[in-house]
C-alpha cells in the first residue's frame, strides 16, 4: 500500500481498521530494514483521523499492542478535547509515531506555530469511519486539513504522503474515494485504490411479530406493548444491544425494561448521546467485558471498536435506512465468519413492511450514498482564521489549495474574495466609524495578531455542534447529562423531566446549566432530542414501495374460508419464500385493500377522506418526512392557486396529509399536474417557510463561522455583551446584509438538506411515470391512520394523545 | 410609517409609535429605552462582522422621530450605550450636535458603564436610579427589584427587559414581536434598537398589549 492512496472498505468486524496501520508498520519495515525495532523518535509517520474521541483510547491500546508484540519502539498519542495539556506540550517536544485525532483537534494543530515541520516525516494520513464524516462538515475540515497538510509536504520537503480512508459500504464508494483524494496531485489508476473485503457479512434478520395485528397501525404505542417478547431473547444471548431511534424513546424503554423484568436491575445499562460522559465510558467498558447483559442504545453506539460479548441486537423502530441497519447489526457477531442477528420490532404494525424491505435491500446490497457537502462558507472562514493564528497564509497560494479540495472545487473567485474580505475588513460598514478587527493583512500574509481573538477562535474550532445543548447538574453538584435548550425552554421551575434514566426537578437555568433536583413524581416529560428524527432514506423508500406490490399480490391471493379463517396461497416460487411479516399483516391490507387500495411500486395513492374534523386528502410517496413536508406545502400551494382554500398539513415517513374545511380538488383531470416537477424550484420558494427554516440552520453556521461566541471557562460574565442570539443576527443580516455568504449557504443547506430538493425533483418525475390511483373510502384506512394520529402529536401530550387514540381506534372498530 | 396610536394614561395623552417609543404630548417628551448603541462597533472590535448598517439606522429612526414628534426632551429609560467607548459612539456624538436645543435624559441602565465625563460633554443628563416627573411618571431602567415595593402612587416606565408578545397560529407556527406591555402600575417599553433580542412577556388578561408588527402598533388586549 506504500505510495499507493485510497479506500478501504470490508463489513465491519474485518479488522480492515487494522489493514492500514499495519500497512503504515510495514512501510516503515521496509524503509528502516536493519534498525527498524531500535529507531525511535522518528517524527510523526501516521495521521490517524477518527471522528469519535471515546474511540481513540481503545484503538491507541489496540495500535500499542501490536508495536509491543513486533518489538518497535513507536509511540502512539492521542490528540483530541480530552487531552491534558502536559501531554499536548510533550507531543509539541516530541511528536509520537502515530496520533490519533479527531477533524476538530487537526484544526487546531494547525493553529499552532510552526506545524508544517510536524509533517516532515509524515508517510500516511488514515481517515477512519469515512462514511460517518463524508456527509458532515466534519468530513469538510478532513478535506482542507488533507489540502494544506499535501500542499506544504510538496513545497517544503517535495514528498506526498499516501491518505487511506477507512470506511463501510455505502452507495458512493467512488465518490467518497474521490472526495478524500480530491488534494492528490497525482491520481494514475496504479497510485489509487479501493481495496474491497471479498467477504460478505452474514446476517440474519427477524422480526418480532405482535400475536395480533392491530389493523390499525398507529404511531405513538412505541412498540413497548411487545416488551414480553423482547425479554426473552435478552435472557437467551450473552449481551444484547437494543437500537432505540430517539434518546427520549430510550429512556422510555430502560424504565418499561426494568419494570418487566427487575431482575435485569444492574446488569441492564442505558447509552446515549446526552449521558454523562464518564458513565458511557463505563457503559461501554462493561460491553467489552460482558458484564452487562442488555444496553439500550441509540445512534450513540452506531460506530466504534468491537463489543465482543455482543451476539444479539434489537432494532425497535425504522432504522429509516439500510446503511444504519445494516452498521447494526454489524454490532453482534462483530467477528470475521460469525453471523450477526439482528430482531426488528415494530413500533407499529406498518413497520413490519420495512423489515421485508430491509431484507430485500440487504439481500440486493442496496445501500445508500452519503452525499458530501459542498461550498461550507462558515468552514471555509473558520478555516482561515485558524491559518491566520498560527503562520499566516497568503491568498493566492491557499486559494489553489481550497479549490483542489471537492468541498470548495467550484468557488468563484468572487466568493473567494468576499470570505477574505469577510474576515479583513467585516462586510459591509460605516468606514470612519468602524475598528473591526480580525485577520489582518501584514507583508501579503493574512495573520490574526491579537492573542484575544486567536484564544476565542482556538476555543471555537471544536464547536461544529448541532444543536445548542445545554449541561444538567443537580442543585448540590454532580453533571447528569446534556438536554436541547429548545426542551428547556418550555419547562417552568418544579417540571420533573426524566434524563439518564432518573426523573429530576426543574429548579432553574443559569449560566447555560440546567440547575436540577432529584424527584419521586411518577409523571415526568421525557425530553425528546431532535437528532433523532432522521427521514426514511431514499433506497428504502423504493424497496419499501416494492414490498407493497408482493403484498397486494399475495393479498389478492388470499382466502377466506367459512369460519373467518384466512388461507395463504400454496408458495408459488420456493426459492422466495414469503416474508413472515407480509404475511403477518395480511389483516391489515385486507382492510387497506378493502377500503381503499395497495399502491403497487409503480403507483402513487391518494385518498380523499371526509371525517368531521374536514376534508382529509392523504398522499403516499414513501420518500421520507423531509420530502413530504415541502411536497405537502408546494401542493397545496399549487392547488391554493386556482381555488381559494386553506390547508393544515401533518406527514409522516410514508406519506402526507392535507385537511382543509371544504373539498380538495384533486382529480383524475388535475393530479399529474398538480405532482409536475415543471417551475419546482419556484414553487418551493413561494410554497414553503424557506426563511423560518433557514433561520433555524443559520444557527449552525453562525457558529462555526464565528458570528456567535458561546463564552470560555472563567469568562462568561466577560463575554455577556458580545453575545447575540443565531435568530437576532439572522434578522440584522437579512435586513442590512441578505447577499452574505452565510446566509445564502443557510437558504442552501435549507434547499439541499431539509428539503432533499433533489429527491423531491425524483420523486415528481417517478410519478409522472406512474399510474396515480385516486381513491375515496368510506372512512380511515390502516395506511393514513398513523399520518392522522401523528399529526394529533403536535399539541397534545402523550398521555391524552393515548386515550384520544384508544377512542378513535374504538370507533373505527375491528 | 403607520400614525402613531393614541393610548390615554393617567389622563395624560400619549402616542405610541412602530419605530419602538412613545410620545407623552402634554410634556413633549419622546421617551425610548434600551438603543443600545455601540452594539455593532463593540461586536466588530471583538472580531464578530455584524452589518454596522443596523446601528446607522436605529440613529435615523430616532432622527425620524424627532423630527415627527419635534419634542423638547428625550428620555432614555437605560441602556443608551451598549458597552464601553469605541468609534461609533464618535458618530452618536456628531448626531448630538445636531439637537443642541434638545434635553437629553438618561435613567442609567445596567449597560451605561461610560465615565460620568462623557456624558457631561455629549450633553445628556444622568440620572442614577429613578427619575420622577410631576408626581405622575416615574422613569426607572429595570423594575423588577422594586416592583413591590412602589410607595407612591406614580406610574412608571421601565426598559431593560426587551419585551416581546409570542403569538400562535395555526399548525406548530408561533411568530414573536417587540411590544409595549402596560399593566396598571408600570409599563415596559419596547427595546428601541433592532439589534437586540427579546424576553417574553406572559400579560394577564387585564393588561394591554400592543405589539409592533411590520412597522404597525398593534393592540393585542
Amino acid at each position: 500500500m506504500n505510495e499507493k492512496s485510497g479506500l478501504v472498505n470490508a463489513p465491519t468486524g474485518f479488522g480492515k481498521t487494522f489493514s492500514v496501520f499495519l500497512g503504515s508498520l510495514i512501510g516503515f519495515i521496509n524503509r528502516h530494514p536493519a534498525d527498524h525495532a531500535t529507531r525511535s523518535r522518528n517524527g510523526l509517520q501516521l495521521i490517524w483521523i477518527s471522528p469519535l474521541r471515546a474511540l481513540a483510547k481503545d484503538v491507541g491500546r489496540a495500535m500499542e499492542e501490536v508495536i509491543t508484540e513486533l518489538g518497535m519502539s513507536w509511540k502512539v498519542g492521542i490528540r483530541n478535547g480530552d487531552t491534558e495539556m502536559s501531554e499536548r506540550q510533550k507531543q509539541k517536544r516530541q511528536m509520537p509515531e502515530v496520533l490519533i485525532i479527531t477533524p476538530e483537534s487537526l484544526h487546531l494543530l494547525l493553529a499552532q506555530k510552526g506545524y508544517p515541520d510536524l509533517f516532515k516525516s509524515l508517510h500516511i494520513i488514515a481517515v477512519d469511519e469515512w462514511h460517518e464524516l463524508i456527509g458532515s462538515k466534519r468530513g469538510v475540515q478532513v478535506e482542507l486539513a488533507i489540502s494544506r497538510i499535501v500542499s506544504l509536504q510538496k513545497k517544503l520537503f517535495n514528498q506526498q504522503c499516501s491518505i487511506w480512508g477507512i470506511s463501510a459500504t455505502i452507495g458512493n464508494m467512488e465518490e467518497a474515494r474521490e472526495v478524500l483524494l480530491s488534494s492528490l496531485s497525482l491520481q494514475g489508476a496504479e497510485r489509487v485504490v479501493t481495496v474491497k473485503a471479498n467477504l460478505r457479512k452474514e446476517v440474519v434478520i427477524e422480526s418480532i411479530l405482535p400475536d395480533e395485528i392491530e389493523k390499525y397501525p398507529w404511531a405513538g404505542h412505541l412498540g413497548i406493548k411487545l416488551v414480553h417478547k423482547v425479554i426473552p431473547v435478552i435472557h437467551q444471548s450473552r449481551t444484547t444491544l437494543i437500537f432505540i431511534n430517539t434518546r427520549g424513546m430510550s429512556e422510555i424503554w430502560y424504565q418499561t425494561l426494568l419494570n418487566a423484568a427487575p431482575d435485569l436491575a444492574g446488569v441492564l445499562a442505558l447509552h446515549h448521546g446526552s449521558i454523562e460522559q464518564e458513565l458511557r465510558i463505563w457503559v461501554e467498558e462493561s460491553l467489552h467485558s460482558g458484564r452487562l447483559k442488555a444496553v439500550v442504545c441509540t445512534a450513540s453506539l452506531d460506530l466504534g471498536v468491537d463489543f465482543r460479548p455482543v451476539e444479539t441486537v434489537i432494532q425497535v423502530g425504522s432504522p429509516k435506512g439500510v446503511a444504519r441497519f445494516l452498521q447494526r447489526a454489524g454490532r453482534s457477531g462483530h467477528r470475521p465468519g460469525e453471523v450477526s442477528k439482528i430482531y426488528f420490532l415494530p413500533t407499529h404494525s406498518l413497520e413490519l413492511v420495512e423489515a421485508a424491505a430491509l431484507k430485500n435491500a440487504i439481500e440486493e446490497n442496496f445501500i445508500e450514498s452519503r452525499e458530501p457537502m459542498l461550498l461550507c462558507f462558515d468552514v471555509l472562514i473558520q478555516y482561515l482564521c485558524t491559518l491566520a493564528i498560527s503562520e499566516g497564509f497568503s491568498p493566492g497560494e491557499l486559494y489553489e489549495e481550497v479549490k483542489a479540495t471537492y468541498c470548495y472545487r467550484d468557488i468563484t473567485m468572487d466568493e473567494w474574495t468576499a470570505i477574505l474580505d469577510f474576515v479583513t475588513t467585516g462586510g459591509s460598514a460605516l468606514q470612519q466609524y468602524d475598528e473591526y478587527k480580525k485577520v489582518e493583512v501584514i507583508d501579503g500574509l493574512y495573520r490574526i495578531t491579537s492573542r484575544r481573538i486567536a484564544m476565542r477562535h482556538r476555543l471555537h474550532i471544536g464547536t461544529i455542534v448541532s444543536e445548542s445543548m445545554l449541561k444538567v447538574k443537580f442543585v448540590s453538584g454532580g453533571y447528569i447529562g446534556m438536554v436541547e435548550e429548545w426542551f428547556v425552554s418550555r419547562l417552568t421551575p418544579g417540571d420533573v423531566f426524566t434524563i439518564s434514566g432518573r426523573n429530576v426537578e426543574l429548579v432553574m437555568i443559569k449560566d447555560m446549566t440546567v440547575l436540577v433536583r432529584k424527584s419521586n413524581s411518577k409523571k415526568s416529560m421525557v425530553p425528546s432530542w431532535q437528532g433523532g428524527r432522521m427521514p426514511l432514506s431514499a433506497n428504502l423508500g423504493k424497496k419499501l414501495r416494492e414490498k407493497f406490490t408482493e403484498a397486494f399480490t399475495l393479498s389478492s391471493q388470499l382466502r377466506v374460508t367459512g369460519n373467518g379463517q384466512m388461507v395463504l396461497p400454496p408458495k408459488i416460487d420456493p426459492g422466495s419464500p414469503q416474508d413472515p411479516e407480509l404475511v403477518a399483516l395480511q389483516p391489515l391490507f385486507q382492510l387497506q385493500e378493502q377500503l381503499s387500495h395497495i399502491p403497487k411500486a409503480n403507483e402513487l395513492l391518494i385518498e380523499h377522506i371526509e371525517t368531521k374534523d374536514g376534508f382529509h386528502l392523504f398522499v403516499f410517496p414513501f420518500e421520507g418526512r423531509l420530502v413530504h413536508e415541502a411536497m405537502a406545502a408546494i401542493l397545496a400551494y399549487r392547488i391554493s392557486r386556482h381555488t381559494p382554500i386553506t390547508f393544515s398539513i401533518a406527514m409522516n415517513d410514508y406519506g402526507f396529509e392535507l385537511l382543509s374545511d371544504q373539498p380538495i380538488p384533486v382529480d383524475d383531470t388535475n393530479v399529474y399536474e398538480l405532482f409536475s416537477p415543471d417551475d419546482l424550484l419556484n414553487d418551493i420558494q413561494r410554497s414553503v417557510n424557506a426563511t423560518e427554516m433557514a433561520r433555524r440552520k443559520f444557527r449552525d453556521i453562525a457558529v462555526i463561522g464565528g458570528l456567535i461566541f458561546t463564552g470560555y471557562p472563567g469568562e462568561q460574565k466577560k463575554a455577556r455583551h458580545l453575545q447575540a442570539s443565531a435568530s437576532l443576527l439572522f434578522n440584522v443580516f437579512s435586513e442590512y446584509d441578505p447577499n452574505n455568504l452565510l446566509m445564502r449557504q443557510a437558504y442552501q443547506e435549507v434547499l439541499d438538506r431539509e428539503m432533499e430538493e433533489l429527491r423531491l425533483r425524483n420523486m415528481l418525475e417517478r410519478i409522472q411515470q406512474s399510474e396515480i390511483v385516486i381513491t375515496f373510502p368510506q372512512q380511515l384506512t390502516p395506511f393514513c391512520f398513523p399520518i392522522k394520529v401523528d399529526s394529533l402529536r403536535e399539541n397534545l401530550t402523550s398521555e391524552k394523545l393515548e386515550d384520544r387514540v384508544k377512542r378513535m381506534q374504538a370507533q373505527l372498530g375491528k | 410609517m403607520q400614525a402613531p396610536v393614541s393610548y390615554k394614561l393617567r389622563q395624560q395623552q400619549l402616542w405610541l409609535s412602530s419605530d419602538r417609543c412613545v410620545f407623552w404630548e402634554d410634556e413633549k417628551t419622546l421617551i425610548v429605552s434600551d438603543l443600545h448603541f455601540g452594539k455593532t462597533g463593540h461586536f466588530r472590535k471583538w472580531g464578530i462582522p455584524v452589518p454596522q448598517g443596523v446601528y446607522k439606522n436605529d440613529l435615523q429612526r430616532l432622527v425620524g422621530q424627532l423630527q415627527y414628534f419635534q419634542p423638547k426632551q428625550l428620555i432614555v429609560v437605560g441602556d443608551l450605550f451598549h458597552s464601553h467607548e469605541n468609534k461609533e459612539l464618535e458618530l452618536f456624538r456628531k448626531w448630538r450636535n445636531d439637537f443642541p436645543a434638545l434635553d437629553v435624559q438618561l435613567v442609567k441602565g445596567n449597560h451605561d458603564i461610560l465615565h460620568d465625563r462623557w456624558y457631561h460633554e455629549t450633553g445628556i443628563t444622568v440620572t442614577e436610579e429613578i427619575l420622577s416627573l410631576k408626581d405622575l411618571f416615574g422613569f426607572i431602567h429595570d423594575l423588577s427589584p422594586h416592583q413591590w415595593s412602589f410607595g407612591s402612587s406614580a406610574y412608571y416606565f421601565s426598559g431593560h427587559l426587551h419585551p416581546g408578545i409570542r403569538i400562535n397560529g395555526q399548525g406548530r407556527q408561533s411568530l414573536c414581536f417587540p411590544c409595549f406591555y402596560f399593566t396598571d402600575k408600570f409599563c415596559v417599553l419596547p427595546a428601541f434598537s433592532e439589534f437586540t433580542g427579546m424576553a417574553m412577556i406572559r400579560p394577564s388578561s387585564h393588561e394591554n398589549v400592543f405589539a409592533i408588527v411590520d412597522n404597525k402598533v398593534m393592540q393585542l388586549q
